[in-house]
């Protein structure tokens, strides 16, 4: 009660300011997108003018919703792979022995530590040795691979705590692990399953090094690349580019006002890089 | 903490789907580069085996020299640039009040965007001939004031750190956030009938309490600024001249547009070193269960 | 058990990998041919000519001219290439004709005559090494020329510059009135190549460069060389360039629209920029307000005031893992500068590096522009072929890099050539 008496001014003002920072560009974007291009230059910056969504037409008109069939491609296999094999990996590392389980557990860990924009130039060549250049699967798996590490982390974490009398409770009934796999170990980690799957979709949906370098036709086109191709397409269109930039953001931007919990919760995951 | 009896283990073929995948594209790329380095590679004709040829430039090349030092400098400005606000900022919006639930939902909205998504946003609000900033100071018949932010050698750098920092300090406030209300009110309280004002408060008890998320924090900043890439190849592609050229565009540079696949991947081997050195650092200092208990106040 | 179901799953996946990908790439009859080429005004002529050609359907991609460099690489590096790439000939095409990705044209252009003879010859040489032929142009010749906003000059009371003293005291003036003197897309660095070009031939002649190419020992150390940058550091000075220049991207549509506006007064540019100037800025044009000039002449330097420099043109190659190259090549002859090509490249106001077509450009559309350029590509006793795709893309980037940092200031004319002069 005290603690809402004496009201943080100096805490508030300094707050404000940065929400200026923080919020400034954003709407600059939002209502720059809303313009036409003729007259743009002219118009005062801050104040909106008579929205129009003829740059929304015009980024759609160039391939977006091709792209965007890509970026959901590419995000919808990378989380599934990730889900199914990091909760198999973690599942056998927790529930297994031997050298394999924790030896691997050790791996993943050390993989952490792997910047993938370091390891750019050896995948591009793997990829290609794979004939896999210029290819969505390109995308998908080495994206996937560098999601797994931090999600095994999280998922065996998670399993480490469900009491052991459940899976023995299970097991003299008569299941097998395999069973005790996916009838109880995935309806328990639910949580952290959508930490984990949050997680790998932004990793799939907002990465840019890889469709750079591992992709280059319009066909396999995924949103941030397109985004960096529009920018010389439209040339000095700036509020095309900028629809386009407000049209990729979007489907998170759903997410976030869906689940704001969960999508921070799926942010914070990928903290080791 | 580990699970009681297993006295008959799952299946380790069960870990083999992940750790194929995660080898094949994390692994065996790690031997690969080293093998690379020290081949001739245009990414055109097939490697030669060049000797020391790559490492022996590593040695000598100025250019990536500088790009070394860029991305040391980049690196402690990002630290001393991202923390205090990070901090901060995070301690402010872990109060319960309404108003700084508010300021919070606000101050996360950078972390919805791409890297691509902010580092077009910005190139174009800092446009020199049709940007916002160029925008304002016509209207304002303010000619005189500097439009050329990115073009300029001396500013450019300081301009990715601010980028880069709109970007990433939202993820370090909200560690903040959940590090601060882990700590018990109770505290406070105890403190306030003593007499501690806020500012006593905050150095006495917030600090020290924060340490080890201060901790994870910055060796995340420090870590991540050494393999910063996507901002800093839209905005600027390294330039002008050298001013942006940190050591993972260094290295794209000249494998991908010099078709220096070699030597690109000696400055790789490099990278990974220096990041896993300095990861290994952060498993040392903060330890394991700490970025547990860190991850589950998230 | 356990294996088994692991097994399955993995082959689940498998065939749903392989399903989604399959999807992408549809199956048709005819031959379908892949065409790269990169974003410029001429793009609609070219994709009317895959559009209207019946024996193959031919999908033009098209890509933004800094990136495409690289694209193109890695593609005919990766063996996925296009069919058929647009290029700019000389040292970056040798490259991939040293590693053999490209096909060798000159067999199919001697069973033809009448297709090689359409051709002047000395265009068809950028694209050919050794005797043999790689290239097919597929744009106009394009000279770099002084563009300049008559609007401008008329309010300033100026009149184009002829020699260097007179482009100074022009500059002076321009910057008095607050209006910026020479546009230039510094961030993409090749315009930066331009102004070098011309002050190097005009200072030194020709040969400073052909020493360069020639291989001759500190052929970069010529004084003429350290001359030319000096006076170019002198324009950055005096604020020639304005003060975002540095971070002033060329992408078609900016610079011309900074010229169109009078945003800026002059240009050095390709004469391709007088496609982009109606296109984005098409009440310049419409009210006679875009004026051409040759580049000023230095008194006392080695060069003719009459050379030029520029891209004889740019070639569609065929890549040698083609899966149909017959088909590709006989696209080429086909539908590239066809009498339909030619006039859709006379209309954006290209000269066509073609024989027989003096009297079209005077009937065309610009033929006021496009007639100038003809005369000034027909006067000049030398053509020199951009320095960029000239050397190998190694000294290239070098010497953009350093041209970069030149303009920056932050390195002398001597440091200049003195890293340069370590290139190969």
């Amino acid at each position: 009660m005290r603690r809402l008496l004496h009201l943080n001014i100096p805490g508030a003002l300094a707050g404000l300011v940065w929400l200026v920072i923080v919020a400034l560009p954003v709407y600059w974007m939002v209502i720059t997108s809303l313009r036409k291009q003729a007259g743009y230059l002219t118009a005062d910056p801050i104040v909106p003018g008579r929205p129009t969504t003829a740059q929304y037409h015009r980024v759609i008109a160039v391939g977006f919703l091709s792209y965007l069939r890509n970026s959901a491609i590419v995000t919808f296999a990378v989380v599934s792979i990730v889900l199914v094999f990091a909760l198999m990996a973690s599942y056998a590392i927790v529930r297994g022995r031997g050298w394999i389980a924790s030896g691997s557990f050790r791996l993943f860990l050390l993989g952490l530590a792997i910047p993938l924009q370091a390891a750019i130039i050896p995948i591009f060549f793997v990829v290609n040795k794979l004939h896999l250049y210029d290819t969505l699967p390109a995308l998908i798996f080495p994206t996937a691979a560098f999601s797994i590490p931090i999600s095994v982390l999280i998922l065996v974490n998670f399993l480490r705590d469900v009491p052991t009398e459940l899976f023995e409770a299970m097991k003299i009934d008569g299941a097998s692990e395999w069973q005790m796999l996916w009838r109880l170990a995935a309806p328990l980690s639910r949580p952290a399953l959508l930490t984990v799957g949050i997680f790998a979709a932004l990793q799939a949906w907002n990465g840019f090094l890889f469709p750079l370098v591992l992709t280059q036709s319009s066909g396999t086109r995924v949103l941030p690349f397109a985004l960096y191709d529009f920018q010389t397409q439209f040339g000095i269109n700036v509020p095309a580019v900028l629809a386009a930039v407000v049209l990729t953001t979007l489907p998170v931007f759903a997410l976030y006002l869906i689940g704001r919990r969960q999508l921070l919760g799926g942010l914070t995951a990928g903290f080791s890089r | 903490m580990r699970a009681g009896s297993k006295r008959k283990g799952a299946s380790p073929l069960l870990a083999l789907p992940a750790l194929g995948l995660f080898a094949i594209f994390a692994l065996v790329p790690m031997i690969v580069v080293v093998v690379l380095s020290f081949t001739y590679y245009n990414g055109i004709s097939s490697p030669t085996f060049a000797g020391f040829a790559n490492w022996s430039r590593f040695l000598h090349d100025s250019t990536t020299h500088h790009a070394i030092w860029l991305s040391l400098e980049i690196m402690v400005l990002s630290w001393l640039f991202q923390t205090p606000l990070a901090l901060l900022l995070g301690v402010f919006v872990s109060g319960r009040q309404r108003y700084r639930a508010v300021l919070a939902a606000a101050y996360f909205v950078p972390l919805l965007f791409s890297a691509a998504a902010i580092a077009i946003t910005w190139r174009n609000l800092l446009d020199p001939n049709f940007g916002l900033l160029a925008n304002l100071t016509h209207r304002l018949h303010m000619s005189w004031f500097p439009t050329s932010w990115l073009g300029n050698p001396g500013l450019a750098l300081y301009m990715m750190v601010f980028i880069i920092s709109w970007q990433f300090i939202p993820f370090h406030m909200l560690l903040y956030q959940a590090g601060a209300r882990q700590i018990p009110r109770s505290i406070y309280e105890a403190a306030e009938i003593d007499g501690a004002g806020r500012v006593g408060q905050f150095l006495h008890i917030t600090l020290p309490l924060l340490r080890n998320t201060i901790v994870t924090s910055s060796v995340l900043i420090l870590v991540g600024s050494l393999t910063y890439f996507d901002l800093v190849f839209i905005v600027t592609g390294g330039g002008p001249g050298f001013a942006t050229r940190i050591l993972p565009l260094d290295m794209y540079i000249n494998g991908f547009e010099r078709s220096d696949m070699g030597y690109a991947s000696a400055i790789s081997v490099v990278l990974v070193t220096a990041a896993l050195g300095l990861s290994l650092l952060l498993i040392r200092v903060t330890g394991f269960g700490r970025f547990r208990s860190t991850h589950e106040g998230a | 058990m356990t294996r088994h179901t692991v097994m399955r799953l993995a082959i689940v996946m498998a065939i749903a990998l392989a399903a989604l990908t399959a999807a992408a790439t549809a199956a048709s009859k005819k031959p379908t041919l892949l065409l790269w080429t990169i974003q410029r005004t001429e793009n609609s002529v070219e994709t009317k000519a895959a559009k209207t050609y019946k024996p193959a359907s031919v999908k033009v991609q098209i890509f933004a001219n800094d990136p495409y460099k690289q694209k193109i690489k890695v593609a005919l590096g990766s063996g996925k290439p296009p069919d058929m790439f647009m290029n700019w000939g000389g040292g970056g095409l040798k490259q991939y004709v040293d590693a053999r990705k490209v096909l060798d044209l000159t067999p199919f252009l001697n069973a033809d005559k009448a297709w090689k003879n359409r051709f002047f010859n000395n265009v068809l040489q950028t694209a050919a090494f050794k005797g043999k032929y790689y290239g097919i142009p597929n744009v106009g010749m394009q000279p770099v020329l002084l563009f300049y906003n008559k609007a401008v000059f008329r309010q300033n009371n100026l009149t184009p510059p002829k020699t260097w003293d007179e482009l100074l005291s022009v500059v002076k003036a321009l910057k008095t009135a607050g209006v910026t003197p020479f546009i230039l897309g510094g961030q993409s660095k090749w315009p930066d190549l331009m102004w070098e070009e011309y002050l190097v031939d005009r200072v030194a002649g020709p040969q400073a460069f052909n020493a360069v190419v020639a291989g001759k020992k500190n052929a970069w150390m010529d004084k003429g060389i350290i001359k030319a940058n000096t006076m170019l550091q002198q324009l950055v000075d005096a604020g020639a360039f304005g003060n975002n220049f540095s971070s002033t991207t060329y992408d078609g549509t900016v610079t011309a629209t900074l010229l169109g506006t009078g945003k800026g007064a002059m240009e050095l540019m390709g004469n391709w920029e007088y496609g982009a100037v109606l296109q984005n800025s098409p009440d310049t044009i419409k009210n006679h307000d875009l004026g051409w000039m040759p580049f000023p002449a230095i008194p006392g330097g080695k060069g003719n005031s009459k050379n030029i420099a520029g891209n004889t043109s740019n070639f569609y190659s065929v890549a040698a893992k083609s899966k149909h190259p017959a088909a590709a090549v006989q696209f080429l002859k086909k539908q590239v500068m066809s009498p339909a090509y030619v006039k859709g490249l006379i209309a954006l106001g290209n000269i066509p590096p073609v024989k027989g077509i003096a009297k079209q450009l005077s009937t065309g559309a610009n033929a006021d522009f496009t007639t100038w350029c003809y005369k000034l590509v027909q006067s000049a006793p030398n053509y020199q072929h951009s320095w960029d795709q000239v050397l190998s893309p190694d000294a290239a980037n070098t010497l953009l890099t350093n041209l970069d940092r030149l303009l920056l200031k932050q390195i002398t004319p001597q440091q200049f050539s003195a890293n340069m002069n370590k290139t190969k």
